[in-house]
């Protein structure tokens, strides 16, 4: 059979597909059937793919199970052992019962996923629209490196939307206003709501036990703004305060961390001296006292602002990072563990030894191994910096001035030694030549602006979709190379059907539209020369594999 | 790779060198090859730490006949941790340079958990440990008493060396010591009278040694066995314990009047400053205690809670106090001062008095140190200016030398804020500090600067208490608002836990690219007026020159953390006029001066944003390996060649 390494949970034999025996597989991904006397299957879906099975209703004739996909499709059994027919089907019915709600979790996040993206990106949608509904490739290919990130939990940079931060100042942007009568107006938005949710979850919990069955949405944030737990520079909490809980919690949670402590030792300042003087020794600083008992009133409402402040940041930041911070609190963890299991006769946590190994690295000491990159030549980096600055009149040249410098280059020319392991060939550099001087390809005088009163905008809207179609299949036609694999190849000449279909179905009626419209301005010129590069390719490396064939 | 540095074969575990480092290890050598002491500053991020084992390793392996051991002092935990971890690359270089596997045996104490490894001490080549064990007469005898004369100490991070000698020879007294003191004399008396009805013969057999004398110590100094304690002066080696307090019985009475006419002195209403001389003579004219017995105090009372066989020292603590105490205050005459206090500064109405013996001469407790073993080196990355420290610490260093910052590029930035955009004069200054244009225009700065500086700032402020009342201001001004739109704010507490946290805190903002203000304070200790005195009447050291030294060493420690080394870059903002004065600025380290011209000085805040900007598009470049090659990192090849060596000893000659 194809696969023996798959874990086979069920075989029926005798299944008809479309009028032929076969016997039917059930693995443990997927579903499958092959016909009699033939080692391989013709019918072949993951569960995943399988949106549901139907049964045929007791007491008909032919005992059959048909299986809906999610593209529409369907296939249908037909179990033919006379004698065990039914219950061949029941049995194949109940595991596909049990197994198919473990796939359709994975199936549907795929389905929701696909179905966010097409929403979320309209350009996605278009190319979706013009490639797969007009069946120029089938959505497998589609979506096949689209789909990287669901599958392999390696979220491309465009299916993960990113999460907006909480700026740290969004209480001070609550710029209270006077409104003219005795009175304070706060702006409160949904944005700022939700960063005191997220900051402080201790309201968020307040706001759901309270609005709206106790208060309104406005009391609540009325009461919250006059409440001492808005101002905490004032000392005294009032005990009916329905914040002052907050202030506790908050309290605690500051607690916590501190007792908590850091990870990195290096900036752990309990366990910073090695010896601290012994008691009574040393010249003695006037030990601050912390007891509150004798402080002012001045200093505990300054120490509190202080405490609120680095209470602040640290919960700002603790929101911002909350979702990726679990993670890597995982894998340091897990570290932990190897590093000890390693060097257990020298104990010494592996946060603490990579810290100090960074702390002692000197990296340019050290032979870089990085890959090398292009960096960028700056003749001017002032300009880089301050953006052009426009010429001032006295630094435009006198007529003798022109004259130097022409003669100057002149005299560059005729001295010039061209650096021969860095130069372009001579057709490529002629035809570049010729494409930027005056009336070349790139320096035509009917420049993008004309180009963009010429054509109509439909007509710039669909031809911006065929780019963008287009792109998409030569990617995948590119992508095919260096062809290696049989799979490749076998891949490389559907794209080329698929690129000369799409010319076809696509790329002909808009010429033809163009041309009704009597446009004179070669539209599709790059376009066609896309594709001819893409069949010349496929034409050498067509000829090259049948060489080596014979 | 391999290094000749003068004709020592140098293993260096990396692949580039910086031209610094190449020379730091040149005068190092020198050092060395005089057995003599040495005052080097390099600037922190160039290596210096593996430079320093690097050679001196490699001269330990060359001539193990002079140097046996080298004794690496470090300040803080994390960074005797990180001289280890230096110390293991360097190793695992070596062994797979010379195929062979090392039998050097390294050893460091972190904690005082490990305490009592006297062998290992001993026999260790390499020994990394805290000022403490050194510099602390109480532990130094315990720990390092027997180290041999033919090493090589290094202080690392020593630019505050001063105040861990005076530190350790500090003594204060509060009534609870003396009440704890009191129980541990009550102790005592109780245990000599058991010990007296079971075994007298062990009092009789003390009794004697005494008489013997402290003889034995006395050889052992002499023939420069061990390492002295300045607790155990010569005197008392060359004399007998005197009569008055030789059994065990006259010993603790003694003890008891001491204690006495030390409660009484407590019990002033009053300030009262006094000098050794005085506070002996009011003494001996109280309760009749003569100097004599004073000086053998500490010893007595080791001898004998050694008799005693007492388990747990720690019990103890007051009554050793008390006794070490008074054979100081009897043994100098000078370089040291005695204060008594009725109550606290901030709290005048709780009485809480305090006796003050503070020391003011820190050559006191490094003496013995500079003159036992062979070669001390002091160095760090802010030690200027260099020729005090040997002055204050009298010793004759055979090797002083600043080393700049070789660099490709100029990565570090500082700029002299003088002036408010309004004009006003920008100072931290006691007269003007509270002000409130003055403090507003701080607030201004650090708003601005927040705009423009990606990541971290660190803002240093005086004091506690001036930062409190600075960010109370700053809060109600709304300029803490404002800064918040750009940064998250972090402050120091005076709780240490919080502090760490707020710390941490700050880096992950900084590192996550969230971006942070963490404000702080530069921990000055004060420096009494006394000590101020001694030193212009001892070392000839004017008060206003020491102030400025004081306060040039803590501003330069401050903005010498802004870059962790070459690739680094950081902007270092000094803002306050007097910064700008010649007196003062002259005064910060050579690789921090060289940089500030006259364009960077009084500068107002917007002068100072716009070439903070400027600065930082620059910095924002790309900067490669390839860009310091031949300038400020160098291969051996282009180490090797003449005219780099001629430069670098030129710029190593501009000191």
């Amino acid at each position: 059979m194809a696969s023996l390494s798959e874990e086979v949970l069920l075989v029926v034999k005798k299944v008809r597909q479309r009028k032929q025996d076969g016997t039917l597989y059930l693995m443990a991904e997927r579903i499958a059937w092959g016909p009699e006397g033939k080692d391989r299957f013709t019918v072949s879906h993951p569960y995943s793919d399988i949106r549901c099975q139907k049964i045929s209703p007791d007491g008909k004739a032919k005992i059959q199970l048909q299986l809906v996909l999610h593209t529409g499709d369907s296939t249908t059994f037909h179990f033919a052992n006379e004698s065990t027919a039914l219950k061949d089907r029941d049995a194949a019915k109940e595991l596909l019962q049990q197994l198919l709600p473990k796939f359709k979790k994975k199936a549907n996040k795929e389905l929701e996923e696909k179905n966010r993206m097409l929403q979320e990106d309209p350009v996605l949608f278009q190319l979706y629209k013009d490639l797969v509904v007009s069946q120029v490739i089938s959505a497998e290919e589609f979506w096949a490196n689209r789909l990287g990130g669901v599958n392999n939990g390696e979220p491309a940079p465009y299916n993960n939307k990113q999460e907006v931060g909480i700026s740290g100042a969004f209480l001070a942007d609550i710029r209270p206003q006077t409104d003219g009568c005795n009175g304070l107006r706060y702006n409160l938005t949904a944005d700022i709501i939700e960063s005191i949710f997220r900051t402080y979850p201790a309201v968020k919990q307040k706001y759901s036990e309270n609005v709206p069955h106790n208060l309104t949405e406005k009391e609540f944030w009325t009461r919250f703004f006059q409440s001492h737990y808005f101002h905490r520079d004032r000392i005294n909490t009032g005990s009916q305060d329905i914040f002052s809980e907050c202030a506790k919690q908050d309290e605690k949670g500051l607690k916590s961390l501190v007792t908590q402590g850091v990870k990195n030792p290096l900036v752990d300042l309990l366990s910073l001296e090695d010896k601290t003087l012994d008691e009574g020794y040393g010249i003695s600083k006037a030990l601050p006292s912390t007891s509150n008992a004798n402080k002012s009133v001045k200093e505990s409402s300054n120490s509190a602002i202080i405490k609120r402040f680095n209470h602040h940041s640290a919960m700002v930041l603790a929101a911002g990072s909350r979702k990726g911070d679990l993670p890597t609190d995982q894998a340091s963890e897990t570290s932990s563990t190897d590093g000890n299991s390693r060097d257990s006769d020298f104990f010494q946590p592996p946060l603490k030894k990579v810290k100090l190994q960074e702390a002692i690295e000197y990296e340019d000491l050290q032979r870089e191994n990085t890959p090398k990159t292009v960096a960028l030549n700056l003749k001017k980096s002032d300009r880089y910096a301050h953006g052009p600055v426009p010429l001032q009149s006295q630094q435009y040249t006198t007529s003798q001035d022109i004259i130097n410098s022409v003669s100057y280059i002149q005299q560059e020319m005729a001295n010039y030694k061209p650096n021969l392991t860095r130069v372009l060939s001579s057709t490529a550099a002629t035809s570049a030549i010729a494409a930027l001087s005056p009336g070349g390809v790139l320096m035509q005088s009917v420049g993008q602006q004309s180009i963009n009163q010429m054509v109509p905008t439909d007509i710039q809207g669909e031809l911006k979709h065929l780019y963008i179609a287009a792109g998409e299949l030569l990617r995948h036609f590119w992508s095919c190379f260096p062809v290696n694999t049989p799979f490749l190849e076998e891949k490389v000449t559907k794209m080329k059907t698929n690129l000369e279909r799409f010319q076809m179905t696509k790329l002909r009626p808009f010429q033809e539209k163009v041309q009704r419209q009597y446009l004179s301005t070669n539209l599709t010129g790059h376009l066609e020369d896309m594709f001819q590069t893409a069949y010349s390719k496929f034409h050498i490396w067509q000829t090259r594999r049948m060489m080596r064939k014979t | 790779f391999r290094l000749n540095i003068e004709g020592l074969l140098v293993y260096f575990p990396y692949d580039y060198i910086y031209p610094e480092q190449y020379s730091y290890m040149l005068e190092l050598k020198r050092t060395l090859d005089a057995k003599g002491h040495g005052v080097l500053e390099m600037p922190s991020g160039t290596g210096k730490t593996i430079s320093l084992l690097s050679l001196i390793v490699a001269y330990q392996r060359a001539f193990p006949l002079d140097v046996t051991k080298l004794i690496y002092c470090s300040r803080t935990v994390p960074e005797i941790e990180k001289v280890v971890e230096e110390l293991r690359k360097l190793m695992e270089f070596y062994a797979k340079e010379t195929g062979e596997v090392n039998n050097f045996l390294a050893l460091s104490l972190s904690s005082r958990k490990n305490l009592c490894i006297h062998p290992e001490i001993i026999h260790a080549n390499i020994v990394v440990y805290s000022y403490h064990y050194l510099l602390d007469p109480k532990i130094a005898d315990l720990v390092s008493k027997e180290l041999a004369k033919k090493s090589v100490v290094v202080f690392d991070e020593a630019h505050n060396i001063d105040n861990v000698c005076i530190d350790s020879m500090s003594v204060n007294i509060t009534r609870r010591t003396l009440d704890r003191c009191q129980n541990n004399v009550d102790t005592l008396q109780n245990t000599i009278h058991k010990i007296k009805e079971t075994d007298a013969a062990k009092l009789r057999e003390e009794y004697r040694r005494l008489v013997e004398g402290l003889k034995e110590a006395n050889v052992a100094r002499e023939t420069d066995i061990y390492l002295a304690n300045p607790v155990l002066p010569d005197e008392v080696l060359q004399e007998a314990v005197p009569g008055s307090i030789r059994t065990a019985e006259h010993f603790v009475g003694f003890l008891r009047r001491f204690l006495e006419y030390l409660k009484a002195r407590l019990r002033v209403q009053h300030v009262v400053q006094e000098s050794a001389p005085q506070f002996l003579k009011d003494i001996f004219d109280k309760v009749c205690i003569d100097r004599k017995p004073l000086r053998f105090c500490a010893e007595r009372l080791q001898s004998l809670l050694r008799t005693l066989e007492i388990a747990d020292i720690a019990d103890f603590s007051a009554v050793t106090l008390i006794s070490n105490f008074a054979t100081l205050v009897s043994t100098y005459s000078q370089g040291f001062t005695i204060i008594i206090e009725p109550f606290e500064d901030r709290t005048p109405t709780i009485a809480n008095p305090v006796l003050h013996f503070s020391c003011m001469d820190p050559s006191i407790a490094i003496k013995p140190v500079f003159q036992r073993f062979q070669s001390v080196v002091i160095t760090s990355g802010t030690l200027s200016p260099l020729d005090i420290y040997p002055r204050i610490l009298d010793f004759r260093p055979v090797t002083m030398a600043s080393f700049t910052m070789t660099l490709a590029r100029t990565c570090l930035c500082p700029l002299i804020v003088g002036r408010g955009n309004d004009q006003v004069a920008l100072s931290s200054k006691f007269e003007t500090r509270e002000d409130f244009a003055v403090i507003r225009n701080y607030g201004n700065l650090l708003l601005e600067m927040s705009a423009v500086v990606p990541d971290g700032i660190v803002a240093f402020f005086t004091s506690y208490v001036y930062m409190e009342n600075i960010v109370a201001s700053w809060y109600e001004q709304g300029i803490l608002e404002n800064i918040q739109k750009n940064k998250l704010i972090f402050i120091e507490t005076q709780d240490a836990a919080e502090t760490s946290m707020a710390l941490e805190k700050y880096q992950e903002a900084c590192e996550n690219g969230r971006g942070a203000i963490l404000l702080s304070v530069a921990r000055g200790k004060f420096t009494i007026l006394a000590r101020l005195e001694y030193l212009r009447d001892q070392f000839q050291i004017r008060e206003n020159d020491f102030l400025t030294f004081d306060a040039m060493r803590h501003a330069a420690q401050c903005v010498g953390r802004a870059i962790r080394g070459k690739t680094d870059y950081g902007l270092m903002i000094f803002a306050d006029k007097r910064y700008a004065r010649s007196d003062k600025r002259g005064k910060l380290p050579r690789w921090i001066q060289e940089h500030i011209n006259d364009g960077s000085l009084n500068l107002t805040v917007d002068e100072a944003v716009q070439l903070s900007k400027h600065f930082l598009r620059q910095m924002a470049q790309p900067f490669r390996q390839e860009d310091q090659l031949g300038l400020s990192l160098l291969t051996l090849e282009q180490l090797q060649s003449e005219e780099m060596l001629q430069k670098i000893s030129q710029m190593a000659h501009q000191t």
